[in-house]
C-alpha cells in the first residue's frame, strides 16, 4: 500500500520538476532568443504588406517562381495557422493550385522565426538548420508530387470571381532594414561564438548575499547536471522578475497600444531593453560577490537595440503601433500555453524511464524514425510546445534523427488541422498529403540522423 | 446613401479591431451604415480575401490582411460615398 506521506512527496517532487525546468527554460533559452523572436514575428506581420508575396501566387505564375515563393511565403507570413489557412485556401482555388498551396501548408509551422530560433537554442544548430533546409526541400517536393497526381482536378478549378492576387506591393527599404536589425539582436544574442561570449571587462560588485541567493536558488531548483537539467543562476532568477515585470507593463502598455503610446508603453519598453542587454552579460555570483562581465554580446545588442530606436523614428507612429500590437498578440496567444506546456514536460520527466525512449527510438532505425513521426501525428500540442517535448526526449536518449522527424512532423500533421485541411481540399487529397507527409519526415529523420552518426 | 460594411474573418483579434474602427469611421463622418460579419472561406474567396481580417463595403473589398488604422478607414468610405 502506498503510504499518504509517500504520495505527498512525489507530488511536491513532481511539481517542483515542473517548476525548475519552468524556470531554467525561462532563464536560459528563452530570453535572448523568444523575446526578440516575437519582436521580428510582429514586424514581419504588421510591417511587410502580404501582398509583396502574393503576388508571386497567382494563376499565371511559372512554376519555379511560385514554388519557391509559397516556401518562403510559408517562412515570413506563417506565424499563426490563422494566417496559413485562409491563404492556403486562396492559393489553391484561386492562385497558383495545389501544388504551390501544399508547399505553403506545409512550410509554414515548421520554419517561421519563432520555431526555428527557439529549436536553435532549445535543442541545437544543427537540428533547426537541418528543419530549415529539409521543410523547404520537402515542401517544394510534395507540393510537386500532390500536383502531379491530381493534375486532372487542378485544371478544372473555379476560374471566375476576384483576381485575389492581383494586388501589387514591395517591401520598403526601410523594413528591410529594420528587420535586418531585429534579426542581428537575435543573432548576436543567441550565438556561442568567441568574440561575442568573451568578456573584455568586468567589475565584482560586494555583494556577499549574491552567493547565498545561489544557495538558496540550487536548494530550490535541484538538478542533475548528468541528465541534461539545469538549474536557476542568479542572472537567470533576476531575468525571469525582469520578465514578469514586462508581463505586467505590457498588459496596461500594449493592450490598447493602436490607441497611442501611453507611459506604460515606455516602461514596457524599457524594461525589455534592460532585459535584453542584461541577459547579454555574464554575471556570476562568488565568495567576493557578484562578478558582472561585459561580453562583445552585451555591446551588440545594446548597440542594435539604439539604431532600432534611432531607426523606428523614420516610421509612421501607426506603423510602428501596429508592430508592437502584432507582437504583443503573438506574445498572448503563444506564450501562456508554453509555459503550461513547459511547466508540464518537466512534471513528467521524472515518470519517463530513459530504456523506453532508448529502446525504442535510441538509434537511427527505420521503426525509430517512423515511431518518431507517428507520435507527432497522434499528439497536439499548441505553437512552440513540440520544442520543450523535443528536449524532453532529447534528454532521455532519443537520437537526432528521430527527433528530427518527430519535430517535422509534429507541427504538420495534428488529427485536428488534418479535418480543416480537408474541408477544403478534400478527404482524398489530404489523406494523400497526410501520408506524403508523414513518409517524408520519417525520410528525414532518416538521412539526417545518418549524417550525425557519420559526423 | 446608405453604407453596408461587411467584417470578413472569424472571431480573431485584429477582426474585432477592425469592426471597432469601422464603426468609430462611420461614427465620425455620421452617416448611416449597416454591419455584417462572416467567417466563411467561400465568403473570402468571393471577395477574393487572402489574409484575414478583410473589410467589405458595398461588396467590395476595399482592405485586407491588416487592420487601418480609423483615419485610413475614413478616407476609404469617403471615396465609397464620392464614387456613388
Amino acid at each position: 500500500m502506498v503510504h499518504p506521506m509517500n504520495l505527498f512527496d512525489t507530488a511536491l517532487r513532481l511539481a517542483q520538476s515542473g517548476l525548475g525546468n519552468l524556470a531554467a527554460y525561462l532563464a536560459a533559452h528563452v530570453l535572448l532568443c523568444l523575446l526578440p523572436a516575437f519582436f521580428i514575428a510582429g514586424a514581419l506581420s504588421a510591417l511587410v504588406p502580404k501582398e509583396a508575396v502574393t503576388r508571386y501566387l497567382g494563376r499565371t505564375a511559372p512554376k519555379f517562381i511560385s514554388y519557391p515563393a509559397a516556401a518562403l511565403g510559408g517562412f515570413s507570413l506563417a506565424v499563426c495557422s490563422c494566417t496559413v489557412l485562409p491563404l492556403f485556401a486562396g492559393i489553391y482555388r484561386k492562385g497558383a493550385g495545389l501544388g504551390p498551396a501544399i508547399t505553403f501548408l506545409f512550410v509554414g509551422p515548421a520554419i517561421n522565426i519563432l520555431a526555428l530560433s527557439y529549436t536553435g537554442v532549445a535543442i541545437g544548430m544543427d537540428i533547426a538548420l537541418a528543419r530549415l533546409v529539409l521543410s523547404l526541400l520537402f515542401g517544394i517536393g510534395i507540393g510537386l508530387l500532390m500536383a502531379l497526381i491530381f493534375r486532372r482536378d487542378d485544371v478544372a478549378h473555379d476560374a471566375g470571381g476576384a483576381d485575389a492576387f492581383a494586388g501589387r506591393a514591395t517591401i520598403e527599404r526601410r523594413t528591410w532594414l529594420f528587420l535586418l536589425i531585429l534579426l542581428a539582436v537575435l543573432i548576436a544574442g543567441t550565438l556561442q561564438v568567441e568574440l561575442l561570449t568573451g568578456g573584455f571587462a568586468s567589475v565584482t560588485l560586494s555583494l556577499p548575499a549574491a552567493e547565498r541567493f545561489q544557495a538558496v536558488l540550487n536548494q530550490l531548483v535541484p538538478f542533475d547536471a548528468t541528465r541534461g537539467e539545469e538549474g536557476v543562476t542568479v542572472q537567470g532568477a533576476l531575468l525571469i522578475g525582469l520578465l514578469a515585470l514586462i508581463g505586467l507593463a505590457a498588459w496596461r502598455g500594449l493592450n490598447n497600444i493602436t490607441e497611442g503610446f501611453n507611459r506604460w508603453t515606455w516602461v514596457t519598453l524599457g524594461l525589455v531593453a534592460l532585459t535584453l542587454s542584461l541577459a547579454a552579460v555574464r554575471m556570476t555570483a562568488g565568495a567576493d560577490g557578484l562578478t558582472i562581465a561585459l561580453t562583445g554580446k552585451a555591446l551588440a545588442v545594446a548597440l542594435g537595440l539604439v539604431a532600432l530606436g534611432l531607426l523606428a523614428r523614420q516610421f509612421e507612429a501607426y506603423a510602428i503601433q501596429e508592430w508592437l500590437w502584432e507582437t504583443w498578440r503573438f506574445v498572448r496567444q503563444i506564450f501562456p500555453l508554453l509555459i503550461v506546456g513547459v511547466f508540464a514536460v518537466g512534471v513528467i520527466r521524472p515518470l519517463i524511464r530513459p530504456e523506453w525512449i532508448e529502446s525504442l527510438a535510441g538509434s537511427n532505425t527505420l521503426p525509430g524514425n517512423a515511431v518518431g513521426v507517428l507520435f507527432g501525428v497522434f499528439m497536439y500540442f499548441p505553437t512552440l510546445v513540440e520544442v520543450p517535448v523535443a528536449r524532453l526526449f532529447l534528454d532521455l536518449g532519443m537520437h537526432r534523427g528521430p527527433l528530427l522527424a518527430y519535430l517535422m512532423a509534429d507541427p504538420e500533421l495534428s488529427l485536428q488541422s488534418i479535418l480543416i485541411t480537408a474541408s477544403i481540399i478534400g478527404r482524398r487529397k489530404a489523406w494523400t498529403y497526410v501520408g506524403w507527409v508523414a513518409l517524408f519526415s520519417t525520410l528525414a529523420g532518416l538521412l539526417f540522423g545518418a549524417w550525425v552518426d557519420l559526423y | 446613401m446608405a453604407l453596408h460594411i461587411k467584417i470578413l474573418g472569424g472571431g480573431c483579434a485584429n477582426c474585432e479591431r477592425l469592426e471597432k474602427h469601422a464603426k468609430a469611421a462611420v461614427a465620425q463622418l455620421g452617416v448611416e451604415a449597416t454591419f455584417e460579419k462572416s467567417g466563411d472561406y467561400n465568403e473570402y474567396a468571393k471577395y477574393g480575401l487572402l489574409a484575414t481580417p478583410g473589410l467589405v463595403v458595398n461588396d467590395r473589398l476595399l482592405s485586407g490582411g491588416k487592420v487601418p488604422a480609423v483615419g485610413q478607414v475614413v478616407t476609404l468610405l469617403t471615396n465609397v460615398l464620392a464614387g456613388e
